[in-house]
């Protein structure tokens, strides 16, 4: 019988420069068990894993592999170990089968060949072992997120896996398919695998988790166990002061449409009709939120709406009561439409150059300087510093490269850059994708006292959770399709779950 | 402060790689050089007497100085905000010619005459852009291959269209296909007697002060930089990325072609069949060390002038084929593309695994 503790790291430390990502951090994993490791964004989650699968060398402390010493030469070695990683980002070839994707790098050959017989039978039989359902000879393409991630983890069981380390698998999901995944995850437990979970959703660490370890700031703040946690206990551990992810509404007015939006229907660059005959009004003061699965639509209804790719014939949009269905970005920038990208990085900001060249990207054309020609470096710096104050954006001045920041950091930035302009309408989409708990909180409560103003806003998130906490009005995207999830309260997030799969349809 | 102190040391970085580059590159130049049979110190010796040794001397480097800032701020205009025209090469071309033409069948004041000519030159590399731009704006073909191959196009075109410009009979030698000299009208003034260091040197910095003052002080040049930069952030902040993006291609044209025109009014004084070399291509070499910056561009040209000018006086006193010049700059060019921080820690890294390794084992 092998012994109880499969793997144990001691005193690992690991620097970027200044910065100590990882503190003298030491902990013991059971073989057999689920290990949560939670922590706000910056914590040290990842850096802990990318040492565990050696992406990086950790400066000081050592790992123990089955009581003994290993030291990795490359991430191949760590995965010959039987560490396996299913990364947030899957791993995947789209235009490749689920076999071929499962096998990468690691075929069973035959003089030199791969041979498909053996290949497909190892496949197979891990699926049967632990109980995966996949159709090995699908396109990748074609599947859904929920089982892109069996995919991924069928590759690792593959690759030999002893060690699963999860990193955030839940954030794709629908309630359902976190059911679904909880449960691999038991049976793959019980079958004497070990799982790393990585996550920043304290009610699934509770549900799931045998042990939890805390990170903080690079250090190791706490490692109990879930049967004395709570959320609450969770939080404070996380932040280190009491944060409680609920916002509080104010009574508002609301008052006449924004946005109104008739037979909107909308393809995609493959021809495929992405959004199909939607409707509806978002009115000022009025947060309307739009929960569903990714690749609903969602995507296709923001770009029509904000001017990025052309509409159906018979569309019509109207901001108040000018029709905007033509519109270029520039011309709906300039009517009072702000829009907050989901991809920050590649769409919010110019990540290379200074700060206040993204701060100023679009007030420079609609709302700011009174001179079309120049740029005037007095109002560029004052609009700069009045978003990096407001908005409380950690950096040394407006000149600091963008991409120095961190994510929640430039997201402040970008909000504060949409949320500065007298704009009238706000498309904002996953405004908190990966981005710490204290981030969150601020940002929550500056869209709820922006819509008091009188803005109307469309949130748009893949975060059920954030729809539901911040919505005035649900609408659930399933299939192109919006369906009406209710005003705020009525329905229970299983309803809306239920909705986001299509239960409308059955219904 | 934490920004003073990243900026120090990248520019110690940036400084310490071109000085070992150079180094490098006057090594392997030495042994080049030592090849063919010379020695390597005469050989540098003569560039140097050819380019700053004397009055003559420094005219001649201010001479080549010329067309190497106009083409490279030409590339650089382009490459800054993301546009690959590789095609200023036949844009100078079509420019040269234009400007010829204008220069010896149309009679005009002077002064007012070596504008028009200067200026006709140009629009027609503004004029020839305008095609490859058309064809990304609309067809979505990529500019890159498009102004490459159309390089050849404005070469030969240029040599037909002189040759039936003064009838084939004319032709006497082959080898230089020419248009008759331009009026007195339309030359630029000689600055130093007896050498071609012309005003084009005016037009060339001046063109580089508009340039970098655009970038720096207008919302049009902030716009270039962010569309070059990022275009998708730019078209979701509002920005007409498209309409952007060929006014760029028109900008690198334009003075693609005053290039074109320059040299001819300035120093050739008439159009002559393939006369420009890799002129083209040093622009793309020069923008590509000077990192697109203008004023970057200016001093690196300088540099470039002085080479020309002096890798032709060592050919003259030396048996040293001249071209050994041009590959040196180009090893140069190679040698600063590479991203020394990625080998610095490729190799650190190795380094660090055969420790751990080796470390490994002792606790085994």
């Amino acid at each position: 019988m092998a012994s109880e503790t499969i793997l144990e790291l001691k005193h690992i430390t690991k620097r970027f420069g200044k910065l100590v990502a990882n503190d003298d951090i030491s902990f013991k994993l059971k073989r057999g068990t689920v290990h949560a490791i939670i922590g706000e964004n910056g914590a040290g989650k990842s850096t802990l894993m990318n040492i565990l699968t050696d992406i990086y060398k950790a400066d000081s402390g050592d790992i123990y592999l089955n009581g003994e010493k290993v030291i990795f030469k490359d991430p191949m070695d760590a995965c010959k170990h039987g560490i396996g990683m299913v990364y947030q980002e899957f791993m995947l070839f789209n235009s490749l089968t689920v076999l071929e994707n499962i096998i990468m790098g690691f075929e069973k050959k035959k003089r030199g060949l791969i041979d498909t017989r053996a290949n497909r039978k190892a496949v197979e039989e891990i699926c049967n072992k632990y109980g995966f359902v996949l159709p090995l000879d699908a396109c990748v393409k074609d599947l859904p997120v929920s089982l892109l991630q069996q995919v991924e983890i069928v590759k690792i069981l593959y690759r030999g896996a002893e060690i699963l380390i999860l990193d955030e698998p839940t954030s794709i999901l629908t309630p359902q398919g976190i059911e679904g995944l909880f449960k691999a995850i038991r049976f793959l437990v019980q079958s004497g695998k070990t799982v790393i979970f990585i996550t920043h959703k304290l009610k699934e660490v509770l549900a799931i988790a045998d042990a939890i370890t805390v990170l903080r700031n690079g250090k190791l703040i706490a490692d109990i166990r879930p049967e004395d946690a709570n959320e609450e206990k969770l939080a404070n551990l996380m932040v280190g002061r009491d944060v409680l992810l609920r916002v509080k509404k104010e009574e508002k007015k609301i008052g006449n449409p924004v946005l109104s939006v008739k037979n909107l229907s909308v393809k995609d660059s493959d021809g495929n009709v992405r959004v199909k005959d939607v409707n509806f009004e978002v009115r000022a003061g009025e947060i309307v939120g739009i929960a569903g699965v990714a690749n609903s639509g969602q995507k296709e209804l923001i770009e029509s709406l904000y001017g990025l790719c052309i509409p159906e014939k018979g569309a019509e949009i109207y901001l108040e009561e000018k029709e905007i269905t033509h519109f270029s970005c520039r011309e709906r920038r300039c009517s009072g439409i702000g829009y907050v990208p989901q991809d920050r990085l590649h769409d919010g900001v110019n990540s290379g150059a200074e700060l206040w060249e993204s701060a100023i990207m679009g007030y420079h054309i609609a709302h700011g300087f009174k001179n079309s020609v120049m740029l005037d470096y007095d109002d560029i710096n004052m609009f700069s510093k009045k978003i990096i104050e407001e908005y409380a954006v950690k950096t040394p001045n407006q000149h600091a490269i963008v991409g120095t920041l961190s994510g929640g950091n430039i997201q402040k930035l970008i909000v504060g850059r949409e949320f500065s302009q007298e704009n009238r309408l706000l498309i904002i989409e996953d405004p908190t994708r990966g981005i710490d708990i204290g981030a969150i909180e601020f940002i929550w409560k500056k869209i709820i006292s922006l819509a008091a103003s009188g803005v109307g806003i469309l949130l748009v998130s893949h975060e059920l959770n954030e729809v539901m906490e911040l919505s005035d009005h649900i609408l659930v995207m399933y299939n192109g399709k919006l369906y009406d999830g209710g005003h705020s309260g009525e329905l229970t997030e299983e309803k809306i779950g239920y909705l986001m799969m299509g239960g409308a349809h059955d219904a | 402060m934490m920004r003073d102190k990243r900026w120090s040391r990248d520019h110690i970085a940036e400084i310490t790689k071109y000085a070992l580059s150079f180094a490098a590159v006057m090594l392997i130049g030495a042994v080049l050089i030592g090849i063919q049979g010379e020695n390597p110190v005469t050989a540098i010796a003569a560039i140097f007497q050819g380019s700053l040794g004397s009055g003559k001397a420094i005219g001649n480097s201010i001479r080549w100085s010329i067309p190497c800032v106009l083409s490279g701020i030409s590339a650089a205009v382009a490459f800054k905000s993301g546009v690959n025209n590789l095609g200023i090469e036949g844009q100078m071309y079509c420019g040269a010619l234009c400007a010829a033409m204008v220069g010896y069948m149309i009679h005009l004041p002077a002064g007012i005459h070596v504008a028009v000519s200067i200026l006709a030159g140009a629009v027609a590399g503004l004029l020839y852009a305008l095609i490859p731009a058309l064809m990304r704006m609309f067809l979505k073909i990529n500019e890159m291959v498009v102004t490459l191959m159309m390089n050849y196009i404005a070469v030969l075109a240029t040599e037909y269209i002189t040759i039936r410009l003064i009838s084939l009979s004319a032709v006497a030698n082959p080898l230089s296909v020419e248009t008759p000299v331009i009026d007195e009208s339309a030359a630029l003034p000689v600055l130093l007697a007896g050498t071609k260091a012309n005003a084009g040197i005016f037009i060339a910095v001046l063109t580089v002060v508009v340039i970098a003052w655009v970038y720096k002080y207008t919302i049009k040049g902030y716009e270039l930089k962010q569309v070059g930069e990022n275009p998708h952030f730019s078209k979701i902040g509002g920005i007409n990325v498209k309409k952007t993006f060929a006014s760029i291609f028109l900008i690198s044209g334009f003075i693609g072609g005053m290039c074109g025109a320059v040299e001819v009014t300035g120093a050739y004084k008439k159009f002559t069949a393939s006369f420009a070399g890799t002129l083209g291509w040093d622009g793309i070499m020069i923008a590509r060390i000077a990192k697109n910056k203008p004023f970057a561009v200016l001093v690196v040209s300088f540099l470039w002038g002085i080479l020309k000018a002096g890798s032709l006086q060592m050919e003259r006193v030396t048996n040293i084929n001249r071209l050994t010049v041009t590959l040196i700059q180009a090893i140069f060019v190679l040698f600063i593309t590479v991203d020394y921080e990625k080998v610095f820690e490729l190799f650190s890294s190795r380094k660090k695994k055969r420790v751990a390794v080796e470390g490994g084992k002792a606790h085994v």
